[in-house]
């Protein structure tokens, strides 16, 4: 029996390899000048107004996406829970389908819809309704984030809520809860780790997005996710790219820490 | 026992997509009363509760409650409380929180609270086990927690469906007996679905034997048992030598070709009926003294008794003795015609006709 | 009524996931180039597709590193994950820490790390072989960053079904007989097979869509569809892509369709029923997953097939080039080009600085042809290989010596000047002067450059400044300058002026002249002017970078690039000015060929200045000040 646990040792040298020690570069990057000499400024950039600015929009921008994707999925959620167990996997299917169509062009379609003279304002136009004038500032890109990633808010909560046995629902009922005190006690508390592993899955992609911010922001608007592009393709200088990256990473850790809270498995079981 | 009924189902039917579960159901329940819904799986006793705790509405029929039309009042507005089969507890919550649910949902004081958790733990005999958490707790402890959330909001019925099922046997029966010492303590009502006829007939002050969505028979655990009035209860309740035959007139019955006498009258004359007899009534004696002459075939030590097998005009006569009669020895077969249990043949064929999965 | 909104609800929620899609759907019938308007319908878009090797080659890549990479993924991840779930509670949680790395950190971050391991890597391995440093990019770090990143989905979707495992039923197959292999693959890989079925079809669709990360991994003409999008949407979206995404999407709508509404043989709701369902959603995910790997092999086959011994690897701007020049090329020499596209100069040189990819013949602008030549990345041309040389103007050739002092490293390829695109209808005033992009009766109307040279020259030229200013001071006021006009600017893009242009999205951009031309074509109402207060005149010239393997093919190139017939062709299908006076003799357009924005007399752009390479630490300086403006 416990031979097996060599199976695992191909992929600790894939991960020693592809992860491990990548990291360690960046970390090493992050802490050393052109010379090679220790020092904190590439860390330290991140204090400059603009950086603290960048990354201050981005964690704003994709609290607000993760919210509002929260909002939209969690009836979704529960929606297709509802539903006929033969149609389900076929409607979530449904679901999921667009991501199948490429990212950047689904976003690049929402340029082309959002645009002032875009098909949404012609319709808008058509019925004498005010034009939308979203395109290029930070409501598009939130909008962008929350297209994007909704579907990986939807699948968590929804495969929690599947597995919710529903006598505890019925037992709440029974015992005298409206459907609103059941939701917020049981139904709600209960579907904590779906909720938690959609909240990761949408608040980092978000966090860290350059292309969205890029394409829906008219490059008006700098988040944390750009300034770090922009120092690895750009300003060629790495240093500071991987000091920021170092940052920003902190930041997801942080995140990752609410997460293990919540996921007392610790194994991420609620994703799939 | 009071007479006065407290529920009363009215001409209940429900179906699941093309299934009948339930058809034309009439039942009432007692105040005071444990009674318990018995039969297979798929015979709608589990519908037949749960359309009481409100979590399924019927398709047809009414459901009156202390007089009053209860059939579209949701679960949380009816006064009673239902222990879950797979005990539904609140895997977030700690063991007192999960029983001050419902308490705190009608807004009860906080030492009021404390009160009936610490009242419903001792109750339970699960001192101290407030902080803990379900999942640290044993299957038996857990259904002692469901009934404990489930009694300190004061039902007036308490629903148990399969609530001992998941329990081994030593504990489903130290279980039975608590639920009865329960039962007698709060002086409520409790209805009770089981697949378990021993559990029924140990705890039961009337039993419901349900097949196919019908009511089969309704009695006394001792009525049902000695006195089923169809095949399937005779089947369903203990083991049981049912033997087709007809009633050649009243207190005479002729089975296999012999006629026995019987204390049954009132089936007219030569009409084909079920006869039952129970294993324990099976007198073996000389073949000589017997009604009919037979063969024992197979001998099993049961510990109490020994089961038998005894063939005789072609049947297969199960009997339980205390005597050894070895495999082999020619006996004849003598019954007590008090113990001879004469049933119509079923009525129609849709009685059996209808398959249901749960 | 509870029904109603629930029904209600989700048709919002579906309209708002499908209305990007009716939209690209729409678009890849539209007969326009333009995405912003509608020129009627046609399927030419599919027709072309066939014939688009780019696009059919970066399908097939695209489609062979999702299939290879979720096979390879599902393959290690799910070893990965019996021998995680037989592992100490300790060991257990040290590598479920490990899985979670890649899924929480951001794929920007995960895509870095990994191009800096790579050029690592490179390096090592060239100075055990001797070679200097070695570029690995290419197919197979896209393929390795690809796995890693699925591993951690295979491992996260096979552990909980591991879970569920009653481990009763091993022991039941050992005890009947069968080898700890065979009762392995017998009793626990069928239990756990649903998961791993999930963990790779999730691994294929997160492969399939990946942008970020291929970005970063990818080496010279390797591109995934995804690239390849992303170096058009800067340039303008070929429609054929349109056209074949709405078939991909097509394909698996049709996938899922079949799936769920083929004729089902039982219909009664026991548990058979559910089982023979997903043996029909088994059969048609591997019927569809060979056809995938049959169609991406016989690519990836053709492709090598044509392989030639000779090569040179380009590395242009994007739409720089008229892929029939590359073809024709080829016929004639034998050599097979391997071209590969960049955005902007910035994101060029770090490329070429690092030698991530050796690259024979780069097409970089004035300012970064003197940073590279001062950086040492340049190797000399040998004009000896390059006769067609003498077709370039001499005027073009003087002006290059402003930052090619000696004409030994540079061969001009287009050249133009930046000014103001604007629309006649919108802009009622005469327009002159840079001060119009200040001019607040045009806000939210203005597009500007997204690059940093190109956005403070504006600035820079309107306070009368050069544009090659280093004075602290000066780069200042243009930061406040700019930063002023932010509010009125829509967007700050760079070859999407064009577009938006020509779709009357805004009244006025900032644009290279060689765009002029194009969009005066599509859109009579626009006009180009150049500034009085001067502007930039620009180059872009080929250069062949020191560490290039193929120099003599690199030459031959060159050359053929400079023949008149070439030359004409490039400019026909670009619109940028050529400094090749021959082919400009065989414009057959009168209109064009003495255009003013095409070819304006170089006497007469006094106050233009080419951009100068100002060094690493102006060039900081202008980053950073840069960076400002954009975070206002």
């Amino acid at each position: 029996m416990n031979k097996k646990k060599w199976l695992a040792a191909p992929y600790s040298i894939w991960s020693l390899a592809f992860i491990l020690i990548p990291l360690g570069i960046i970390v090493y990057y992050g802490f050393t000048d052109k010379d090679g000499a220790f020092t904190l400024y590439n860390i330290m950039q991140i204090t400059r107004p603009e950086n603290a600015k960048a990354l201050g929009l981005a964690l704003l921008l994709s609290l607000i996406a993760t919210l509002i994707c929260l909002i939209l999925a969690y009836p979704l959620a529960m929606i297709l829970c509802s539903m006929n167990v033969n149609q389900t996997s076929f409607i979530v299917l449904i679901f999921i389908l667009p991501m199948w169509m490429n990212f950047l062009l689904r976003t690049l379609a929402w340029q082309t819809l959002l645009e002032k003279t875009g098909v949404i304002n012609s319709i808008f136009h058509a019925l004498h309704l005010p034009s939308l004038n979203i395109i290029n500032t930070p409501y598009a890109i939130v909008l962008g984030m929350v297209y994007n990633f909704l579907p990986f808010m939807v699948l968590p909560i929804y495969n929690v809520l599947l597995k919710l046995d529903k006598d505890v629902i019925n037992a709440s009922r029974d015992l005298g809860a409206n459907e609103i005190q059941t939701f917020t006690k049981v139904i709600f508390p209960l579907s904590m780790p779906g909720v938690v592993s959609g909240i990761m899955m949408v608040f980092i992609p978000s966090l860290t997005t350059f292309v969205i911010s890029t394409m829906l922001g008219g490059s008006k608007i700098l988040l944390i996710g750009n300034v770090i592009e922009q120092e690895f393709t750009q300003g060629s200088n790495w240093h500071v790219g991987s000091g920021l990256s170092l940052v920003l990473m902190v930041f997801i850790l942080l995140s990752m820490i609410v997460m293990f809270k919540y996921d007392k498995d610790g194994e991420g079981g609620a994703l799939l | 026992m009071e007479n006065n009924k407290l529920i009363d189902f009215v001409n209940i039917s429900k179906s699941y997509q093309d299934n009948l579960v339930l058809d034309e159901l009439n039942l009432y329940i007692r105040e005071n009363e444990f009674l318990t819904l018995l039969g297979p799986s798929g015979c709608g006793k589990t519908t037949t509760l749960r359309i009481l705790g409100g979590f399924e509405s019927p398709d047809q029929g009414r459901v009156i409650f202390d007089g009053k039309d209860i059939t579209n009042l949701p679960p949380n507005h009816r006064q009673l409380n239902t222990v879950f089969q797979k005990y539904a507890l609140f895997s977030h919550m700690t063991i007192a929180e999960n029983i001050a649910f419902g308490l705190k949902i009608k807004k009860k004081s906080k030492a009021y609270i404390q009160d009936k958790i610490n009242y419903a733990l001792k109750l339970v005999n699960l001192d101290g086990f407030g902080n803990r958490y379900p999942n640290s707790l044993s299957g038996g402890q857990q259904q002692r927690i469901a009934i404990a959330r489930a009694i300190v909001n004061e039902p007036k019925v308490l629903l148990l469906d399969e609530p001992l099922g998941a329990l081994d046997l030593k504990l489903r029966q130290d279980m039975q007996y608590e639920l009865v010492r329960l039962k007698n303590e709060l002086g409520i009502t409790f209805v009770y679905v089981t697949h378990d006829q021993e559990e029924a007939l140990t705890m039961s002050d009337t039993i419901v034997v349900m097949n196919q969505g019908y009511i089969q028979q309704i009695g006394s655990p001792e009525k049902i048992y000695n006195e089923p009035e169809n095949a399937f209860v005779a089947d369903f309740i203990g083991d049981s030598n049912i033997i087709a035959g007809t009633m050649i007139e009243d207190r005479m019955v002729e089975i296999l070709g012999a006629r026995f006498e019987c204390v049954d009258e009132g089936f007219g004359r030569n009409k084909p009926v079920d006869v039952v007899i129970r294993p324990e009534d099976v007198d073996l004696v000389k073949p000589e003294e017997g009604t009919i002459k037979g063969t024992v075939t197979s001998l099993i030590f049961k510990g109490v008794h020994y089961e038998m097998d005894v063939m005789a005009n072609g049947y297969e006569w199960l009997v339980h003795s205390t005597d050894l009669v070895p495999v082999g020895t020619e006996v004849g077969i003598r019954v007590v015609p008090f113990d001879i249990q004469i049933m119509n043949k079923p009525e129609s064929e849709d009685e059996e006709a209808v398959t249901i999965d749960e | 009524m509870r029904k109603f909104i629930k029904r209600f609800y989700l048709l919002l929620i579906f309209i708002l996931l499908y209305a990007p899609i009716v939209t690209l759907v729409v678009l890849s019938f539209n007969n326009s180039k333009t995405r912003s308007k509608w020129g009627g319908f046609t399927t030419k878009w599919y027709h072309s597709l066939f014939q688009n090797d780019q696009i059919l080659n970066a399908l097939s890549n695209t489609l062979l590193i999702a299939v290879l990479s979720a096979l390879i993924a599902t393959i290690i991840g799910t070893a990965a994950a019996i021998g995680i779930h037989n592992m100490k509670s300790k060991g257990r949680s040290f590598m479920m820490g490990i899985n979670n790395i890649p899924m929480m950190n951001s794929e920007i971050v995960t895509g870095i790390s990994l191009m800096l391991l790579f050029i690592a890597a490179g390096n090592i391995y060239g100075n055990m072989t001797g070679k200097g440093s070695v570029s690995l990019f290419g197919f197979t770090t896209i393929l390795l960053a690809h796995i890693t990143f699925n591993i951690p989905y295979v491992v996260l979707s096979v552990m909980p079904k591991l879970r569920q495992v009653n481990p009763n039923t091993y022991e039941a197959a050992l005890d009947l007989g069968a080898s700890p292999l065979y009762a392995y693959f017998k009793v626990i890989i069928p239990d756990i097979l649903p998961g791993i079925l999930s963990g790779f079809l999730l691994s294929f669709t997160l492969s399939l869509d990946d942008f970020v990360i291929t970005h970063f991994t990818k080496g010279a003409g390797v591109d995934t569809l995804s690239t390849k999008i992303y170096t058009e949407v800067k340039k303008g979206i070929k429609p054929e892509m349109y056209a074949l995404s709405t078939l991909m999407f097509g394909a698996v709508l049709l996938l899922l369709l079949f799936v769920n509404y083929a004729p089902k043989k039982k219909e009664s709701a026991d548990g058979l029923h559910f089982s023979s369902k997903a043996g029909v959603a088994k059969k048609v995910v591997a019927v569809a997953l060979v056809a995938v790997i049959f169609i991406g092999g016989f690519y990836a086959y053709s492709g090598s097939s044509a392989a030639h011994s000779e090569q040179v690897i380009v590395y242009n701007w994007g739409e720089y080039m008229d892929p029939e020049v590359i073809e024709q090329f080829t016929k004639e020499t034998g050599i097979e080009v391997i071209y590969d596209e960049f955005e902007t100069n910035e994101t060029m040189y770090p490329k070429v600085e690092a030698g991530a990819v050796a690259y024979d013949l780069v097409c970089p602008s004035d300012y970064m042809i003197k940073r590279m030549l001062d950086n040492d990345l340049l190797a000399k041309i040998n004009f000896d290989n390059v006769p067609n040389i003498k077709n370039i103007g001499k005027t073009y050739l003087e002006q290059s010596q402003e930052f090619d002092p000696t004409n030994e490293y540079s061969v001009p390829y287009t050249w133009g000047t930046v000014g103001i695109l604007y629309n006649k209808k919108k802009v009622k005033e005469p327009v002159d002067s840079w001060s119009i992009l200040w001019d607040s009766k045009y806000k939210d109307q203005i597009l500007m450059q997204d690059s940093v040279r190109d956005a403070f020259a504006v600035a820079l030229k309107s306070l009368g400044y050069s544009l090659n200013s280093t004075d602290e001071k000066e780069l200042e006021e243009a930061k406040d300058l700019l930063i002023e006009q932010k509010p009125l600017v829509q967007a700050y893009v760079i070859d999407q002026v064009r577009d938006k242009m020509i779709g009357n999205e805004a009244a006025i951009g900032v644009i290279y002249s060689g765009e002029a031309i194009y969009t005066q074509r599509e859109n009579p109402d626009l006009e180009y002017v150049i500034p009085k207060e001067g502007s930039n005149i620009w180059f872009d010239s080929w250069v062949i970078p020191k560490n290039a393997p193929n120099k003599e093919n690199a030459e031959k190139f060159l050359n053929f690039l400079c023949r008149p017939d070439i030359a004409l062709k490039n400019f026909e299908y670009i619109t940028y000015s050529t400094p090749n006076e021959e082919a400009r003799k065989l414009i057959k357009d009168e209109d064009i060929r003495n255009s003013k924005i095409a070819f304006p007399d170089i006497s007469s752009l006094k106050n233009c200045e080419t951009f100068q390479f100002l060094g690493d630490d102006a060039d900081a300086l202008y980053n950073r000040l840069w960076r400002e403006v954009k975070s206002k």
